[in-house]
């Protein structure tokens, strides 16, 4: 056989072996599984930026539906939080630089714009207008982006990873210590004007919450622009192979600054509007503890997508503010994931509806013993409220003294996990129901009753699961890695 | 001028604390070539497992065994269940990982420090536990030298640090187990082929560094009285500063690291501060990275093209 | 763009020297990697360097690139010297090169990676690009029709389909194919191909020596190409060098160098009688 002809097959469908075809569907494997990847094949036939602007118009029809004021807060936090994962992508998820200290730029960005609208500098303050002060702010954070970026030039990966989380501690001590009497101190720097131009002024929250619905469409438009541009291609082709990338005519050093550069825009961007909104800004809100909510969301929505790094973002938000609500609608989150879960990946039908079952038969007869053994041990009642609360009430075990009990229990439910991961699969549907009815347990003796300590759990666990079942997060592509 | 004795003596046993902290991070590093970002909480643990066992024991006031034995329980106790701990990090967050990018085990340690934290917040609940070391370790006794005190917590830190560093050092540099682990820290997949069980010796080195981590951890409640669920944090932070300053990997390095770092702890705090402290710690940091990114003591990396 | 060789699509043998190699020398510590090693290169000429493993083939390329910089000699692109500057700026003064062992953006797409080459001669700033002005406009048509271009000098292989898919989907022989495609979008008017035919069949070598001759005519390149496969060397090349412990020991034609006594001895060994009265 010539190897002319050898190349000028034509594709005739599937024929094992022939690697035509089996390129040519690659992509299949890329999706969620069940139903969720055929709902995302049907949205990636409407096109990215049809999505965008549905995405922009859902989020500005949503408040019309009713939203109080605590969930409007809430969805203003999680735009800022969506705003910082998009400009965190690009750093991370684009040139591939693990920037800890990302939370600064916010920082900057925040005590920037307080420093520049408020009373704070000066015997009357600076009170500039938000037009000028914002793309100061802006700019000063690029700089500082730059400022960032040089040691990563004689740095690798980890190295990196260390400066910058240690710059951006050296932030919130710098704030925290540093000219008490014009940056605040602990106390921070109260009294910042609202977001003023032009004769306008937004005061109110659902103001700002339209506010951050077109920055982060716009921002997320800009980002998509600049993706297929030669920047963008010189950022991920710096992250992929930066010897290569120089090889091909890519100056690797100024593609990583301009990373940090951009990154800290669009920080100090969101910085900016989160100060307005606030109206006061405190060291504390800049430390660590958020930026690992951004990363939690970045690396749920898949590092490398714009949608990805947004969508990840507000799904966490949601759930990290949801869970500080009612109990009630904690136990819908709850017991909803949980369910979720296990409807996605068990399967098949049968095995599901035995696992449920068991589940509910093994409860009633954990209960039925305990309450056998000793009154008090299901003196309790659940710490859930609502109507969760009533179908509960009778099946699982809540002790009188359940603070104890259910700090053992997690200990367990923790070991249990864990063991469920590395047996067999037939080992593992004979422990689904008691693991199952365990995590319950853990849920209405302690978990419920302590939800801002829950929430930190959840995003720990959100980065242990995400890094090990699917690294590219939800909406992210599959990456391969060559050793170097 | 005993001022500065005394400053030397202080920064001289916190830095025993440090580079015990450190020595584990560098050893994990060393094999793994992860920074195991959870590795200060293992330290944050250990101080826990210590206060509880003086709990369990009557609490700091009552004790109903002698102090030594109390001491010895502490150690040992917290040296097993950390260690403990860190096996089963490696075990099922790290080795899953071991072929994939190095970002995935970076943010996997984020997660899992993050978690450690929050575990113990809803374990232990918020509230400082204190150790309260004074009430059975008198604080009269120890050495006087002129006017510089050295307490016998001090000692007992400085002895058993210096113990557990040596130990460790005979171990690396004279046994077979000790080669086998500098082998496959070299490399992993040439000491595989060599017929050295790469699990068991990473399981080993982690097992030990979390065992460190766990006696450091019961090491400083004595020092410093406090335990809440953020001192690892602290901890985690100046051990990778230690680490990376004596150069990461490398085990002379991390001793000499921590030393540094609590000498220019003790000696800022006495002479400047303690509030600008931490920033000049960091700034050490940050200096010594552009200066000489593999440390005082590592070696440079090299790539092959 | 650069003002690369585009028009001459005539082979009429080697032209001036493009690239020269005086007395270069790298030392590594103690170990002598090259040592006064001498070489001109000139335009649409296909030299091959061979050499048993770890002769200081690909620490030419290297320094030459400017991974490494000499620790003595010089090494001059179109009479500048170009020893000690940064890699991106030499591959912009028209120097491109493959990797020994690919390096590839394995997760942009085939057309991405050919496209990202372009970056050194083009110039829209990030916010032009965004803004979609005329310039940013201009080179991304242009940057486009160069990488579709380039990837049709494969033929059906990097052709239609291919050029949205992840670069690791394609197989082994595709991929050095694209790296090669990614080299010369870079406009270069010398090429330095690494080992381009390992881990092929003997039908996609001769495809492989076909490629190199091609090249030379058809885009009038100068090829600097690092083999082991002396089929590919015998087939392709105007003239050959042999390196061994990073020193020249032959030059000349293929059949010249190929039965030269110090080639034969460093790929071969001496007879043990030979080395015992050596001794």
């Amino acid at each position: 056989m010539s190897v002319d002809q050898r190349g000028a097959q034509e594709p005739q469908g599937p024929q094992v072996g022939a690697d035509e075809w089996v390129a040519r569907q690659a992509h299949r494997r890329e999706y969620l599984p069940s139903w969720l990847g055929r709902a995302q094949r049907a949205s990636e036939r409407i096109g990215w930026w049809p999505r965008l602007a549905l995405a922009g118009l859902a989020g500005a029809v949503l408040p019309s539906f009713g939203l109080g004021g605590f969930q409007l807060q809430v969805g203003i936090d999680a735009l800022v939080i969506a705003l910082l994962a998009v400009g965190l992508n690009i750093v991370v998820g684009w040139a591939g630089l693990l920037d800890l200290g990302f939370i600064a730029f916010f920082g900057f960005g925040a005590y920037g714009f307080a420093l520049l609208s408020s009373a704070q500098i000066g015997s009357a303050g600076i009170h500039l207008q938000a037009w000028l002060s914002i793309p100061i702010v802006m700019v000063g954070a690029a700089i500082l982006g730059l400022g960032v970026g040089l040691p990563s030039r004689r740095l690798i990966g980890d190295y990196l990873a260390i400066v910058t989380l240690f710059l951006g501690e050296a932030f919130v001590e710098f704030t925290n210590n540093v000219a008490p009497s014009k940056l605040g101190g602990p106390n921070g720097i109260t009294s910042i004007d609202p977001i003023r131009a032009f004769g306008f002024q937004l005061t109110t929250n659902p103001g700002y919450y339209y506010l951050l619905v077109i920055v982060l469409v716009v921002t997320m438009a800009v980002l998509r622009l600049l993706e297929n541009s030669r920047t963008g291609r010189a950022w991920r082709a710096v992250r992929e192979d930066p010897l290569a990338a120089a090889a091909m005519t890519i100056p690797v050093n100024r593609v990583k600054l301009s990373a940090f550069a951009c990154g800290a825009m669009v920080a100090a961007l969101a910085g900016t509007i989160y100060a307005a909104q606030q109206a006061n800004v405190f060291p504390t809100d800049f430390d660590t503890p958020i930026l690992i909510l951004i990363y939690a969301g970045l690396v749920l929505g898949g590092a490398g997508s714009i949608a990805g790094a947004a969508t990840g973002a507000l799904v966490v938000m949601v759930i990290y503010d949801g869970l500080l609500r009612s109990p009630a609608e904690a136990g819908y989150l709850f017991y909803g994931l949980v369910l979720l879960t296990v409807l996605v990946k068990l399967r098949p039908w049968r095995r599901l509806g035995v696992v449920l079952a068991a589940t509910i038969a093994f409860g009633f007869a954990a209960r039925a013993i305990a309450r056998a053994a000793s009154a008090s041990a299901v003196a309790g009642g659940p710490g859930s409220s609502g109507w969760i609360a009533r179908a509960v009430r009778d099946w699982v075990i809540v002790p009188a003294n359940a603070t104890v009990a259910g700090n053992f229990g997690f200990v367990a439910l923790i070991c249990l996990l864990i063991a469920l991961v590395q047996v067999s699969s037939r080992w593992r549907t004979i422990l689904l129901p008691p693991t199952l009815y365990l995590a319950s347990f853990v849920w209405e003796t302690r978990l419920v009753t302590e939800p801002s300590v829950t929430r930190q759990l959840m995003i720990g666990a959100i980065l242990i699961v995400m890094m090990n079942a699917r690294p590219q997060g939800l909406l992210g592509q599959r990456r391969v890695e060559v050793p170097a | 001028m005993s001022f500065f004795f005394q400053e030397l003596v202080n920064g001289v046993t916190t830095g025993a604390l440090y580079s015990l902290v450190a020595l584990g991070f560098s050893m994990v590093y060393g094999v793994l070539k992860l920074l195991n970002f959870a590795h200060g909480d293992l330290y944050m643990v250990g101080a826990y497992i210590g206060f509880f066992v003086i709990q369990w024991f009557g609490g700091a006031a009552h004790l109903t065994i002698p102090v030594p034995l109390l001491l010895l329980i502490m150690f040992v106790l917290a040296a097993g269940v950390v260690g403990g701990l860190g096996v089963a990090m490696e075990r099922f967050a790290y080795r899953p990982l071991r072929d994939a990018p190095r970002i995935a085990p970076l943010i996997t340690a984020i997660g899992i420090s993050f978690f450690l934290e929050s575990a113990a917040l809803l374990l232990f609940g918020a509230q400082y536990r204190v150790y309260n070391t004074a009430e059975f370790i008198s604080l009269s006794s120890g050495i006087q030298i002129g006017s510089v005190t050295i307490d016998s917590v001090q000692i007992m830190v400085l002895v058993l640090g210096i113990a557990l560093m040596a130990g460790l050092r005979l171990l690396v540099n004279r046994t077979k187990l000790g080669k086998q682990m500098r082998a496959v820290a070299a490399d992993r997949e040439a000491a595989e082929m060599l017929g050295i069980n790469v699990n068991f010796v990473i399981t080993v080195t982690f097992f030990l560094g979390s065992a460190l981590a766990g006696v450091a951890g019961v090491m400083g409640g004595l020092l410093f009285n406090q335990v809440t669920s953020t001192i690892g944090f602290i901890a985690g932070l100046k051990a990778f500063t230690a680490a990376v300053v004596g150069g990461i990997g490398s085990i002379p390095g991390a001793m000499l690291g921590g030393l540094l770092i609590g000498l220019a702890e003790s000696f800022v705090t006495g002479y400047i501060s303690s509030t600008y402290t931490n920033l000049l710690v960091f700034g050490l940091l940050i200096v010594v990275m552009l200066v000489r990114p593999s440390g005082l003591l590592g070696q440079a990396q090299l790539q092959k093209v | 763009m650069s003002e690369a060789n585009q028009g001459q699509s005539v082979s009429a043998g080697p032209g001036e020297a493009v690239l020269e190699l005086d007395q270069l020398s790298l030392s590594f510590g103690g170990l002598k990697a090259l040592s006064g090693l001498d070489l001109t290169v000139r335009d649409r000429e296909v030299i091959s360097v061979i050499g048993p493993n770890g002769a200081g083939k690909t620490t030419v390329f290297n320094v030459i690139t400017g991974v490494y910089e000499p620790s003595s000699g010089d090494v001059r692109f179109a009479g500048q010297s170009i020893a000690g500057r940064a890699p991106h700026v030499i591959a912009r003064a028209g120097i491109a090169r493959t990797f020994q062992t690919l390096r590839l953006f394995m997760n942009m797409s085939v057309i991405e990676n050919v496209m990202a080459a372009t970056y050194g001669h083009t110039k829209a700033m990030p916010w032009e690009s965004v803004l979609r002005l005329p310039r940013a406009r201009r080179e991304e048509r242009e940057v486009r029709t160069l990488a579709e271009e380039v990837l049709s000098f494969f033929g059906q292989r990097l052709a239609g389909y291919r050029w949205d898919q992840p670069a690791y989907s394609l197989s082994y022989a595709n991929r050095r194919r694209l790296e090669i495609a990614r080299a010369l979008a870079s406009r270069p008017r010398v090429l330095l191909l690494d080992e381009p035919a390992a881990g092929m069949n003997p039908a996609e070598t001769h495809e492989v020596t076909e490629l190199i001759g091609r090249l030379r005519d058809e885009r009038g390149v100068a090829i600097l190409v690092i083999e082991h496969d002396m089929h590919v060397v015998a087939g392709c090349s105007d003239r050959v060098v042999a390196l061994d412990h990073g020193v020249k020991i032959a030059e000349g034609g293929f059949d010249q160098v190929a039965s030269h006594p110090a080639v034969v001895e460093a790929y071969m060994g001496r007879h043990p009688e030979d080395l015992a009265e050596a001794e």
